[in-house]
């Protein structure tokens, strides 16, 4: 139920509304509870961490289990993504600090939301946040690297099978670019794999947007 | 097992009721004889009686139905035209009976899928742009106050010792009488460009100081008297001096408004000095004031050479001044307008020109009217 403007807004209520808005493919009434979400002054990465994060996995496990099918999935993520466009007045808004992030999924990975809000979770912090979309294959990434000279790139894999190409594709950036930071995350590490590819010198896992916050507050101690 | 007599009726009336497949019945001559209610809801009833070939969208009109029917069974991708008039792309199977065939049509879902995926790609990619956008905006914005922050810098630097040389010019100019009559006419060169300079100065600081938000609006009740006290005599002077007459036509002048006078003083001096600049010797400039339900209208109106459709686009942007010259060779600074334009904004009002070539021009600008403020009378002691 979409909450009356007069009462103190409730997350949970909030939450499930949106589910529900989502699994009915009704835009209208995620449209209308995400501004009211937006309205309430919660920080942004709430926003994308307990809702649009939590019920794109909840919608995800939900298809996978065979209670919803692949097309209610996809048009729920189409809903979730468009309606990240209300959050961009504010995001752009902030001060900038003069770096930058490369945010991408690699080739065959087609699901580009998460990597979509980790590059906003940069802008949010007043970083530059090229965001490179879907399905990006590995040299079109190392061509606007050596052009943008980011100060860290972060590779997203939604769906496991996705995982082997970002590996490969991690490998061959850390050995053109040994010293640029990358950070690696995404669906597909909910079951494991980050042993894969911690062993990577200057290779880091991120599992929430938290964890990149805080990554980020320690990279600016250090320069 | 689908030999049993249950299974084979319960097949049969799913496939007919339930499933999402037209059933269509053709006769000896591959006219539509029966259809199921799918089919019948998306077939038009003039179809009925008529050969389905008729029905099949056939630009290139290479469609061979006998010899599809031949090929019972094959899936052939044909469009059907609908009852809705939007085509369909279906999956048709044809098998031939004693004495008419069954055609079997369902959606085509490897094609539904393609479809599906393509919608979604655009739509990320719509969705990759508008960040882009976004992006892109907020960039501009920065950059667009550095250029605010640099130009007030700049121009209130070069504002003292252009001060300095104006008032030497002056000095020079006033006390040495030993100078030639050359040299004079120089030094008044040097004084002329000099202030011009400081006009073009203080419109880029105006600009600047408005644009990056510090314009700070001295709202106080005022009266129309008021602001045009403050105008008509200097807009009258400057029109005499070219023999143009201005006439005023102000409703209402005592009725009170919450604005920046001085402000709107500055709007009006620049639409009347336009109007003048563009106006010859002999002609009127009108200066009306209107009341309207939301706001109070200005209109400024000459008889000038009016402006071009595509200049009048341009007109209230930095430099976009349009193509005419004024009568008199007079300069501006290309600024004045969007001056105008950005006061006018913060007022929470709007400016615009209406204009035919060849028939003189009006340039008006509203200010909403917010509240009826009072104004304090000075009492007599």
């Amino acid at each position: 139920m979409i909450q009356p403007a007069t009462q103190p807004f409730d997350f949970e209520t909030a939450y499930q509304c949106y589910l529900d808005g989502l699994l009915t493919n009704n835009r209208e009434q995620c449209r209308l509870t995400f501004e009211q979400w937006l309205a309430s002054n919660a920080e942004l990465r709430t926003l994308y961490e307990d809702l649009v994060r939590r019920s794109l996995y909840e919608v995800g496990d939900l298809w996978e289990r065979g209670k919803i099918s692949v097309a209610t999935e996809h048009i729920a993520t189409a809903i979730n993504e468009s309606l990240l466009n209300l959050t961009y007045p504010r995001l752009f808004a902030q001060p900038r600090n003069g770096k930058s992030a490369m945010v991408t999924c690699m080739s065959n990975e087609y699901h580009q939301i998460g990597a979509k809000m980790v590059a906003d979770i940069f802008e949010l912090h007043g970083w530059r946040g090229y965001f490179l979309g879907a399905n990006t294959p590995v040299k079109a990434v190392m061509a606007l690297i050596t052009e943008k000279r980011p100060d860290v790139i972060a590779l997203s894999a939604a769906v496991i099978f996705s995982l082997d190409s970002l590996i490969r594709s991690a490998t061959e950036i850390r050995s053109t670019f040994p010293d640029v930071p990358i950070l690696v995350g995404g669906q597909a590490f909910r079951w494991g794999g980050r042993e894969r590819i911690e062993h990577l010198p200057g290779v880091s896992c991120m599992m929430t947007l938290s964890e990149l916050e805080l990554w980020m507050k320690d990279s600016e101690k250090h320069v | 097992m689908f030999d049993d007599p249950c299974i084979a009726a319960a097949l049969r009336a799913y496939v007919l009721e339930t499933a999402p497949v037209l059933a269509i019945c053709l006769d000896a001559n591959l006219c539509v004889a029966d259809a199921n209610p799918q089919a019948r809801h998306v077939l038009a009833s003039v179809a009925f009686g008529r050969p389905l070939a008729e029905q099949i969208v056939d630009f290139d009109r290479t469609l061979d139905l006998p010899l599809l029917i031949k090929q019972s069974g094959v899936v052939h991708r044909l469009t059907l035209s609908t009852i809705s008039g939007i085509p369909e792309t279906l999956c048709f199977r044809f098998f031939p009976l004693s004495g008419g065939t069954l055609v079997l049509a369902s959606l085509d879902f490897q094609e539904q899928q393609k479809l599906r995926e393509e919608v979604m790609g655009l739509n990320q990619e719509l969705n990759n742009l508008t960040r882009q956008l976004h992006q892109a905006n907020a960039e501009l914005r920065d950059l667009n106050q550095l250029k605010n922050q640099f130009l007030g810098m700049a121009a209130h630097d070069l504002r003292n010792p252009l001060g300095l040389i104006m008032n030497y010019s002056e000095f020079v100019l006033d006390e040495a009488d030993e100078l030639s009559s050359e040299h004079r006419e120089f030094l008044q060169i040097c004084l002329t460009a000099a202030v011009r300079m400081m006009q073009l100065i203080d419109g880029f600081l105006d600009v600047s100081v408005i644009e990056s938000g510090k314009l700070r609006l001295d709202l106080a009740p005022a009266r129309v008297q008021d602001i045009l006290a403050g105008v008509e005599p200097i807009a009258r002077l400057v029109a005499e001096k070219k023999k143009i007459t201005l006439l005023l036509d102000v409703a209402d002048t005592t009725r009170p408004l919450r604005v920046d006078a001085v402000k709107l003083q500055q709007v009006l001096l620049n639409l009347l000095g336009n109007a003048v600049q563009h106006s010859v010797a002999g002609q009127r400039v009108w200066l009306s004031v209107r009341w309207e339900a939301q706001s109070l209208v200005f209109a400024v109106r000459d008889e000038g050479q009016g402006i071009a459709p595509d200049d009048q686009k341009r007109l209230f942007t930095a430099f976009g001044r349009g193509g005419n010259r004024k009568t008199a060779g007079e300069r501006s600074t290309g600024l004045g307008l969007t001056i105008a334009r950005l006061i006018v904004e913060a007022h929470g009002g709007r400016i615009w020109v209406e204009s035919t070539p060849g028939a003189g021009s009006t340039f008006l600008f509203s200010v909403p009217i917010h509240e009826q403020p009072q104004i304090q009378e000075p009492r007599n002691s």
